[in-house]
């Protein structure tokens, strides 16, 4: 029965770009594969729905030992996770999170960004992050640091275009992540600086 | 002042597209409507839309989601989802209601009483049901009267 | 007329067809019935009593009607529903799901109109209208039903084969500084963020901007 099982242990959630992953350590049986199963509860379902749990179908009976709560963990609400181990006919008890989980905690990298200069024009080029994602790309000319220009985007693995550049002149980018749906942003990535086509004009 | 409520429509809007056909498909009734007759969200005065919107999500929240609940794992899950996000916002709504920028007038007091007689018109199941199947009509209205 | 004995095959995937809010009943014909079959159409405002049938789809032999006028009140959901005749006997009702023209409509790609200078191209963008009953009727942009739309703009380069996009919320996009006596093309694209809805980037305008004075 279910003494047999321990529950997992050292369960947790790394939660990084609005990815969310609940991991735990396996429960070794000699001889024997252990599979696991994964359910979630809501601060809905704690609150109005008899502090019901939810099975999480892809990981449910898996032999694996982190589970993706990207899909379900959709609301910017605390969550509390559990997982048991199960062998057969034999159950553990749940192991369940420590506290509880908001994905406004999720941790935010700067964007990976490509600058290029094409002739006049300066471009940039962002790897895409996922659909929570919004880019605030920043830019200047070189040596005029207090007139930032900023762009907002969706656009990905695709080169947008910027601004248009003056002859010769060398321009820097920067850019940082923000999700709408916890109104939260990246620290910005380094500067990356490009130069214009055609030499810098002289005034006579 | 005003109250600006920050709330990710797309996701709630993905969510219910994801299940609409199949939550939807479990509702045979086509001619009776919780939220769109006899009168039409649309129609709300826009010093009330704060309110009603409020009164929504807290009928959703305290009324239909719980009856809800299917035998298909997927539809549940996304449920869960569209009901901790609307639980979400209905905080933020009462704090607009606390701060009164949430005033409830006299149309929105009758137009929600109006929604509750079409929900208590049909069994709690058939009625937690078609509104969920409706939600689309509540996203579309708050969407238009952004 | 009571109703036949109904013992004819369904009209099958009885569905709407809806382009910038043109909305066409469409379906296929019942199993194995080959020709001289017959259709009527009913149709529904969601949530009000009654269905309510449509004379100019009655004892028709194609296989769509067009509902756009019944279905234009874009604030409404409906269903409609086709029943098939053939030699006496009939089929049942056969509805679609439930129709929602704000989300459930395509768009079509903007007009996209292109000028060039020496170094520079403009690019005027214009919406689809919104379906209307007659050439006399008010037209209705789509951009007054999606307010928050936006323009995605794919500018090629076809001497360096090289791409840039825009985004855009207004129809109007410069692009100067480019190199004369080159050719450019640009494609367009709707895009509403909720309800999500994509239209296709538009056939490719391309222009040549004039050469070197």
């Amino acid at each position: 029965g279910e003494a047999l099982l321990p529950a997992p242990q050292s369960i947790s959630i790394l939660s990084t770009n609005m990815k969310h992953f609940l991991t735990w350590s396996p429960v070794i049986v000699q001889g024997a594969t252990v599979r696991y199963s994964v359910e979630f509860q809501g601060e809905y379902e704690r609150e109005h729905a008899n502090g019901s749990w939810i099975p999480i179908s892809e990981c449910s009976l898996t032999a694996a030992t982190v589970c993706n709560l990207t899909e379900d963990i959709a609301a910017s609400v605390a969550y509390k996770l559990r997982v048991r181990a199960e062998l057969g006919a034999a159950r553990s008890p749940w192991g369940t999170t420590e506290g509880f989980f908001n994905r406004v905690t999720t941790s935010l990298t700067p964007p990976l960004l490509r600058v290029l200069a094409d002739g006049y024009h300066l471009l940039v080029e962002l790897a895409d992050m996922g659909p929570a994602f919004q880019f605030r790309v920043l830019y200047w000319r070189k040596g005029q640091e207090s007139r930032v220009q900023q762009k907002v985007t969706r656009e990905v693995s695709s080169v947008v275009h910027l601004d248009t550049m003056e002859a010769g002149a060398e321009y820097c980018v920067k850019a940082q992540t923000h999700v709408e749906a916890i109104n939260r942003s990246s620290s910005f990535s380094p500067t990356q600086c490009v130069r214009a086509q055609g030499d810098t004009s002289v005034w006579l | 002042g005003a109250c600006r409520v920050s709330m990710s429509m797309t996701e709630i809007r993905a969510g219910f597209t994801a299940i609409k056909a199949n939550i939807q498909s479990r509702d045979p009734i086509r001619t009776l409507s919780i939220l769109s007759h006899p009168h039409s969200l649309h129609k709300v005065k826009s010093s009330d839309r704060c309110c009603i919107t409020h009164h929504l999500f807290t009928f959703y929240v305290d009324k239909v989601f719980k009856h809800c609940r299917t035998e298909d794992s997927f539809v549940n899950r996304k449920i869960s989802s569209i009901a901790n996000s609307f639980l979400s916002a209905r905080r933020k709504l009462g704090q607009c209601r606390e701060q009164n920028n949430c005033v409830c007038g006299e149309e929105s007091t009758e137009k929600f009483k109006q929604i509750l007689a079409n929900y208590e018109g049909l069994n709690v199941t058939s009625a937690a049901m078609k509104s969920l199947g409706e939600l689309d009509i509540l996203l579309d209205w708050m969407e238009k009267s952004r | 007329s009571g109703e036949l004995y109904c013992s004819l095959p369904n009209p099958r995937n009885v569905h709407f067809e809806s382009i910038n809010m043109k909305n066409v009943l469409h379906w296929s014909a019942p199993e194995g019935t080959g020709d001289g079959v017959l259709y009527k159409v009913k149709y529904a405002v969601y949530g009000v009593g009654k269905w309510i049938r449509k004379p100019e789809c009655r004892n028709i032999n194609r296989t769509w009607c067009d509902l756009s006028s019944e279905t234009s009140d874009y604030e409404e959901q409906y269903y409609a529903s086709v029943k098939a005749f053939l030699n006496g006997s009939c089929s049942d009702w056969m509805e679609t799901t439930r129709f929602n023209p704000l989300t459930d409509t395509k768009i079509d790609p903007p007009m996209v109109s292109v000028s060039s200078t020496d170094k520079s191209i403009s690019i005027i963008l214009t919406v689809p209208e919104k379906w209307k009953r007659s050439p006399e009727e008010e037209s209705v942009s789509l951009l007054q039903v999606y307010p928050g739309l936006q323009y995605n703009v794919s500018v090629l380069n076809k001497k360096t084969k090289k791409r840039w996009f825009f985004s855009i919320s207004n129809n109007t996009l410069v692009v100067p500084w480019l190199e004369p006596g080159t050719t450019y093309c640009v494609s367009a694209q709707i895009h509403v963020t909720t309800p999500l809805l994509d239209s296709s980037f538009s056939k490719e305008h391309c222009i040549a901007t004039l050469k070197d004075k």
